[in-house]
């Protein structure tokens, strides 16, 4: 099995005191010490304001999956909203926003790969979005 | 007043060729460059609740405001995780040594991001997470 890890590092002078927090993660399948053993890497450039299912929960063949989500633009007032659930029903009220990735923004987080994971974006204009699924 | 996010994903051998890919962001005000200046500092609790338990609360007030949440499973067994919600939608499952950094939309009051201890028992201990949140609206009230 691979060995893969997950570090983040975030650095923060709000507080007088400044925040500075830094931990790695091994990428392992649910509930074990077994590494993952599959990546998936995708570079998309959407058109349209129109949402889309960015990762849908039949391309991961396991319950437990980790994603990462970049907004490579340099226009902070870009953005997608990325949610989480079932659009490919059709309805977008089926979904729960998670949040506004921004450009310059990256997101990471655990998915049990129960329902999709849509995005969509703020504008037109050919906006990129990367992503990485490792399971 | 910054603040910063990176991460850095490696491995050496999920692929035919090595995997390296390292990101900065800067936490910024929605649609702006300019820094965030609020956080809760960095909170650490023990979860023993097999059911949802209110780690940030949604305010209404943050909707389409930027907030980024940071969690982590400081739990040294593997097998003990955290089932991450929002408004009742399961998000994932932090396992031990597993962190999150996400946007937080706060849509509406609903919205609030919960934990649970999924599998705890009482012999396996409680789970200790670790928890921030930046933010930038003005009222911001957690239940941390």
């Amino acid at each position: 099995m691979a060995t893969t890890t997950a570090t983040v590092s975030i650095s923060s002078d709000i507080t007088d005191s400044t925040i500075n927090v830094s931990n790695t993660a091994a990428l392992h399948t649910a509930g074990t010490t077994t590494g993952l053993n599959t990546m998936t890497s995708v570079t998309k450039v959407l058109a349209s304001t129109d949402q889309v299912d960015l990762i849908t929960t039949g391309s991961v063949s396991t319950t437990h999956a980790y994603v990462y989500i970049n907004n490579p633009s340099t226009d902070h007032t870009e953005y997608f909203n990325i949610t989480i659930g079932n659009a490919g029903g059709g309805s977008a009220t089926d979904v729960e926003e998670i949040g506004r990735l921004y450009g310059g923004d990256w997101m990471w987080f655990p998915w049990d790969v129960d329902d999709d994971i849509c995005v969509t974006p703020s504008v037109s204009t050919d906006m990129t979005i990367e992503f990485q699924v490792f399971s | 007043m910054a603040t910063t996010a990176t991460i850095t994903l490696t491995s050496a051998d999920i692929a035919g060729d090595p995997v390296n890919v390292s990101k900065t962001a800067t936490c910024t005000k929605a649609g702006a460059t300019t820094d965030l200046d609020q956080t809760t500092g960095l909170n650490r609790v023990h979860l023993r609740s097999t059911t949802n338990k209110v780690l940030l609360a949604a305010n209404a007030e943050g909707d389409n405001l930027a907030a980024k949440v940071y969690v982590i499973n400081k739990a040294t067994d593997p097998t003990l995780y955290l089932t991450i919600t929002i408004n009742a939608q399961t998000v994932g499952k932090l396992y031990a040594g597993d962190w999150m950094f996400i946007p937080w939309s706060q849509t509406d009051t609903s919205a609030s991001i919960e934990v649970a201890a999924t599998n705890w028992t009482a012999s396996t201990g409680d789970i200790p997470v670790e928890y921030a949140l930046f933010h930038e609206d003005t009222d911001f009230l957690t239940n941390a």
